[in-house]
């Protein structure tokens, strides 16, 4: 049962990664359109995200554990804060950045960087939290590595086509935004119980 | 061995691409599109791939540059019965500048400023289409979006034919998108779309650029799938009749002869599908699922 919940909420938040990305391209699109230079930027944005989420996500996962914890709790609150911010002021921060910016390539960067860098790389910081979490359960750290990013990467792909040929089609994309904000709410809520529940041993 | 037959093989691919005279085939991977350029005798395509094939986008006779080649061109002078005198035109998506010979010729003093994304398009237009840009005729390459919003001046005609593969950018189909083109026209200026009719897009189109048009007039391609929208942004005088219209004497000029029959143009008029309408959704930029109203079904695949 603890396995089931632990594996469905890391297939939630891989879900949840993709789909974002998707959602970006939308709220990016009117502002600055949906070339390819719009995409490059975004691409990489959520990679980065990905790769500093991870590394710090590393570094908290090897805390001792009451600071582990508090490390979990404050990546948590950023994640949903950042995404908060998001989902509510991102259409009128973009407003703004495209004033402010007349250079697509600078506006793309700060658009990026201020609406999805941060919840993108704070959520990515369970990544290595959750390989900790079947570690400690007597997973090898080599097979739960590789269980752990394979059933994130299958919630990813279920995101990105969930979005792209049922959501976005049907919903609107500020709707969605609701939808991932209050999500990603649960998701890390009930993940921060798992990470705290005790070991077997 | 090798290398000299590699050489060979390099020189001979620049060599057909470098001199484009005769007929030929060339194909070219840019940025956004998957582009065939085809000449046989004098009249030179440029094709998009496209889902189910190749949309044709834009085909020009270098024998009569002058002359619309494409069916749809002709019905863009629809323009001509709102605003009788373009003197500044902004054209978002160039294409292969098919419509630009015959406007430029016509109306020398007018300005025609076009938007095209895709800088390769840009490219072939002038190397193999014959498309040579000038002061009147200046081209920005820009997502059209982009340029609208950056750009402060006011145009009489504002002609948005930005496909890409065949179907258009959905940033480039929403009511906020519109309501920048209309800021952007002059009080009397007209607003010309091209769409593509039988899908369900075409009706969200329609109800999209109603909801911030007051008045719409649609032109149906003789025999073609492309519909061509008329709008305008004050609600009087009254010109969604045509008995209103100025007569095609007054409007044509002397280079139209033979090239362009704005009476057949004025037959093309047709009544707004008003129940299928009802029945769609405005496209906005928080809902614009505009792939899945599928562009594609009907196209200017087949036939100028």
């Amino acid at each position: 049962m603890l396995n089931f919940a632990f594996y469905l909420v890391v297939v939630t938040l891989g879900i949840l990664s993709m789909g974002f990305q998707l959602l970006g391209s939308r709220l990016l699109s009117p502002h600055f359109g949906s070339s390819i230079v719009v995409w490059a930027w975004l691409i990489s944005t959520f990679l980065a995200a990905f790769s500093v989420g991870s590394m710090v996500g590393g570094w908290i996962s090897n805390l001792p554990a009451e600071r582990r914890h508090r490390g979990q709790w404050i990546a948590a609150a950023i994640a949903l804060s950042s995404l908060a911010f998001t989902v509510i002021g991102g259409r009128a921060a973009l407003d703004q950045i495209e004033l402010t910016f007349p250079v697509t390539g600078t506006g793309l960067l700060v658009s990026c960087a201020s609406l999805f860098f941060v919840p993108v790389a704070a959520l990515s910081c369970f990544g290595p939290q959750c390989v900790q979490f079947l570690a400690a359960r007597g997973t090898p750290p080599g097979q739960a590595s590789g269980l752990v990013y394979g059933v994130s990467t299958l919630g990813n792909i279920a995101g990105v086509m969930l979005t792209a040929f049922a959501l976005i089609p049907n919903f609107r994309v500020s709707t969605l935004l609701y939808g991932w904000l209050i999500v990603a709410a649960a998701g890390l809520v009930a993940l921060l119980r798992l990470l705290r529940a005790p070991t077997a041993s | 061995m090798k290398t000299s037959l590699l050489c060979g093989l390099a020189l001979f691919v620049t060599s057909v691409q470098a001199a484009p005279s005769g007929d030929y085939v060339e194909r070219y991977d840019t940025l956004y599109n998957s582009l065939t350029i085809e000449r046989v005798g004098s009249v030179v395509e440029m094709r998009a791939r496209a889902h189910g094939g190749e949309a044709l986008e834009s085909a020009v006779d270098l024998s009569d540059p002058l002359k619309l080649v494409i069916a749809y061109s002709h019905t863009l002078f629809s323009g001509l019965f709102f605003q009788p005198t373009p003197a500044r035109v902004l054209m978002i998506g160039l294409g292969g500048a098919g419509f630009h010979r015959l406007f430029t010729a016509a109306y020398p003093q007018a300005l025609l400023q076009t938007v095209e994304l895709d800088a390769k398009v840009f490219e072939l237009c002038q190397s193999h289409l014959g498309f040579k840009p000038t002061a009147q005729t200046p081209v920005a390459v820009l997502d059209g979006r982009l340029f609208v919003k950056r750009n402060r001046e006011k145009w009489d005609w504002l002609i948005l034919d930005a496909f890409r593969g065949g179907f258009v950018p959905p940033h480039l189909k929403t009511e906020e998108f519109y309501r920048e083109c209309a800021a952007r026209l002059e009080d009397r200026g007209v607003f010309i779309s091209n769409l593509h009719s039988g899908t369900e897009l075409f009706y969200s189109d329609l109800k999209t650029i109603q909801a911030v048009f007051p008045q719409v007039v649609m032109f149906q391609t003789a025999g073609r799938g492309n519909v061509i929208v008329c709008a305008v942004k004050y609600r009087s005088p009254v010109v969604t009749d045509p008995a209103r219209w100025p007569a095609t004497a007054t409007l044509a000029r002397p280079l139209f002869a033979g090239r362009l029959d704005l009476d057949a143009v004025r037959q093309e008029h047709g009544a707004l599908p008003l129940t299928s309408i009802r029945a769609a959704r405005v496209l906005t930029d928080d809902f614009a699922p505009v792939e899945f109203l599928d562009a594609m079904k009907t196209n200017n695949t087949k036939n100028r």
